[in-house]
């Protein structure tokens, strides 16, 4: 955990007079897991949105494996090996599981130069990779709109522990979970920071935090409220930094 | 409900208007005098041929989630150009290539480029600027006719060269090779849409332009392509239009486009996006061209056609709709 995979420094952005980021700085290294917590509209949305290629900042760096980084569009942060996991769920309800779960990275063979779709090679995998997560989907050929919610979160959870890269975003990744299932989604990001991957996880509910995290970091009207070892803290300190009535037990505030 | 009859059924409303076809020529030739006949179907197939063709690019770019209006006009002006190229009455210039051969390529060519920079100037506008595809593409069918009237002085040309005619007249077991080209067509666009990236990204794009994008499918290229495929095709289609009327006027292919839309719609493809194969779109053209034939047939006057085709349009919509809840139980 002591190389650096990405370090935010001083990330601003405002949308129009409206400011959501006040100056974010802080750094994940590799293997780790932050959790990313806040109270609704502190700005963990807009700061995932930033990492992962959906915007730009309005000023700030951003430094990935020593380098600068700044991704215009999710390709870009995708190529650099930055995955995110959405809130809203990034799956197309009208495709099948298998063409979702290669969605953008279609297995080919190529007859006289063009490429054609390797069904078979790609169902294989798909297969492979949900039912070894222990997903339960009948038919991998069912269309994504005739799946419930949960099933449909574990195919999004799935592609990303199977295409791994080097940092992976998850913006509340468990909204639509059941227990079960919510208990394999933090075992699969232990199991993706094992790796070497860095996790960033947005969420609202303490204990997940507390479970999964390595440390913890909050953020409060556009800036960091706290950055802490999870062994140094506990759930009430960190609701504390939250609401913003106390900062026992916070790290530094603001810039670094 | 057992997994075998639900998967009947899915199969059935997947490709319901091919058994509406049956149904429908089964009862035509039952109950229509001299509709049961080789040369009433070959006609069928081929007095479908611009259509279909057309119904193609209309139905890529709506399975995308926009809309194409201009693809009448584009046919019109492509067939316009070849007429004023190629045909040596009227206002043809009567433009002669050697060896003769060459003037189907060439033919093609200007047909093709006419639409396909139509196409890519509304796919920049619809998908670069961000303006609407519906006003874009209405705009692009005023104007684009308004060129085909200018340049004609709404005057015709007549007598294309016989070398470019020669596709409406040769035959190929019974079809005109006019004919053969829309159903090669429909194969080549349908294997690409069912088989390729590329048309598995438009169909995801249509589905959710959103998650596509995050997925990092280049979705403005994609779309920009789709217009101009579009446009293309719809030139392939003012190109057969010259070559079945050896010719073009002015006013050539009119009422087209909503011909081409009820076709789309018959044919499966969801107005929303995303839902759709263009296989269905063929289906959904021969019934309306097998529709066609049987009201000349029964010696109704041409203008019912209209009332039939508005029904038609009507009767696809409710049965999308009751798709789709039938759909939803299933799952």
């Amino acid at each position: 955990m002591s190389e650096k995979l990405l370090v935010l420094d001083d990330i601003r952005m405002n949308f129009g007079a409206i400011a959501a980021l006040k100056g974010i700085s802080f750094s994940i290294g590799k293997g780790e897991v932050v959790a990313l917590l806040g109270d609704n509209g502190a700005g963990k949305s807009t700061l995932v949105k930033i990492i992962s290629g959906g915007l730009r900042p309005t000023s700030g760096q951003m430094v990935f494996e020593g380098a600068d980084y700044q991704a215009k569009t999710p390709a870009e942060a995708k190529a650099a090996g930055i995955e995110t996991v959405y809130q809203d769920l990034s799956l197309c309800t009208n495709v099948d599981v298998v063409g979702n779960f290669f969605m953008g990275r279609e297995i080919t063979r190529k007859v006289a130069g063009i490429p054609f779709l390797d069904e078979r090679a790609m169902e294989e995998i798909t297969t492979k990779a949900l039912t070894s997560a222990g997903t339960r989907i009948p038919s991998m050929r069912t269309k994504v709109e005739h799946l419930s919610g949960g099933q449909r979160q574990a195919i999004e959870l799935n592609r990303f522990a199977h295409w791994g890269g080097k940092l992976l975003l998850l913006d509340e990744p468990f909204a639509a979970l059941g227990v079960e299932q919510t208990r394999r989604g933090l075992d699969m990001i232990r199991h993706v920071a094992n790796q070497g991957i860095g996790v960033v996880i947005i969420t609202h509910i303490m204990q997940q935090a507390f479970q999964v995290a390595d440390r913890i970091v909050v953020i409060r009207h556009g800036v960091v409220a706290g950055d802490v070892d999870r062994a140094k803290t506990s759930p009430d300190a960190v609701i504390e930094m939250i609401t913003g009535q106390a900062l026992t037990g916070a790290g530094p505030v603001g810039k670094e | 409900m057992t997994p075998h009859t639900r998967k009947s059924l899915e199969f059935l409303l997947d490709n319901l208007v091919w058994f509406m076809l049956i149904v429908v020529l089964a009862l035509f030739s039952a109950l229509i005098p001299n509709y049961f006949q080789i040369g009433i179907f070959t006609n069928i197939i081929e007095a479908s041929s611009v259509l279909g063709v057309m119904s193609i690019g209309l139905a890529l770019v709506i399975i995308t989630g926009h809309m194409d209006l201009s693809v009448e006009s584009v046919a019109a002006l492509s067939a316009m150009a070849v007429g004023i190229l190629f045909c040596s009455a009227g206002i043809g210039l009567g433009i002669k290539l050697s060896p003769e051969w060459l003037m189907i390529p060439a033919s093609l060519l200007v047909a093709c480029a006419i639409g396909g920079l139509i196409g890519l100037f509304n796919g920049f506008l619809v998908v670069k600027l961000k303006m609407s595809a519906f006003i874009i593409t209405l705009a692009s069918f005023i104007w684009v006719r308004g060129i085909v009237l200018a340049v004609s002085g709404g005057r015709s040309a007549q007598d294309l060269d016989p070398a470019i005619r020669w596709f409406a007249i040769e035959r190929f077991a019974g079809i005109p090779l006019s004919a053969w080209i829309a159903i090669g067509c429909f194969l080549i666009f349908s294997i690409m849409m069912a088989k390729t990236p590329f048309g598995r990204h438009l169909i995801m794009i249509g589905g959710n332009e959103t998650a596509a994008y995050r997925a990092g499918i280049r979705v403005t290229r994609n779309l920009i392509i789709a217009f101009v495929m579009a446009g293309a095709i719809a030139g392939l289609a003012g190109w057969l239009l010259a070559v079945r009327t050896s010719g073009a006027t002015a006013n050539l292919g009119v009422g087209l486009l909503f011909n081409a839309f009820a076709a789309v719609v018959i044919g499966g493809v969801s107005l929303k996006g995303g839902v759709g194969a263009l296989p269905g779109v063929y289906a959904g053209v021969l019934l309306l061209s097998s529709i066609n034939t049987a009201i000349n047939l029964m010696g109704l006057p041409a203008n019912y056609t209209q009332v039939i085709h508005g029904f038609l349009v009507l009767a696809a919509v409710l049965l999308d709709t009751f798709k789709q809840r039938l759909r939803q139980r299933l799952a």
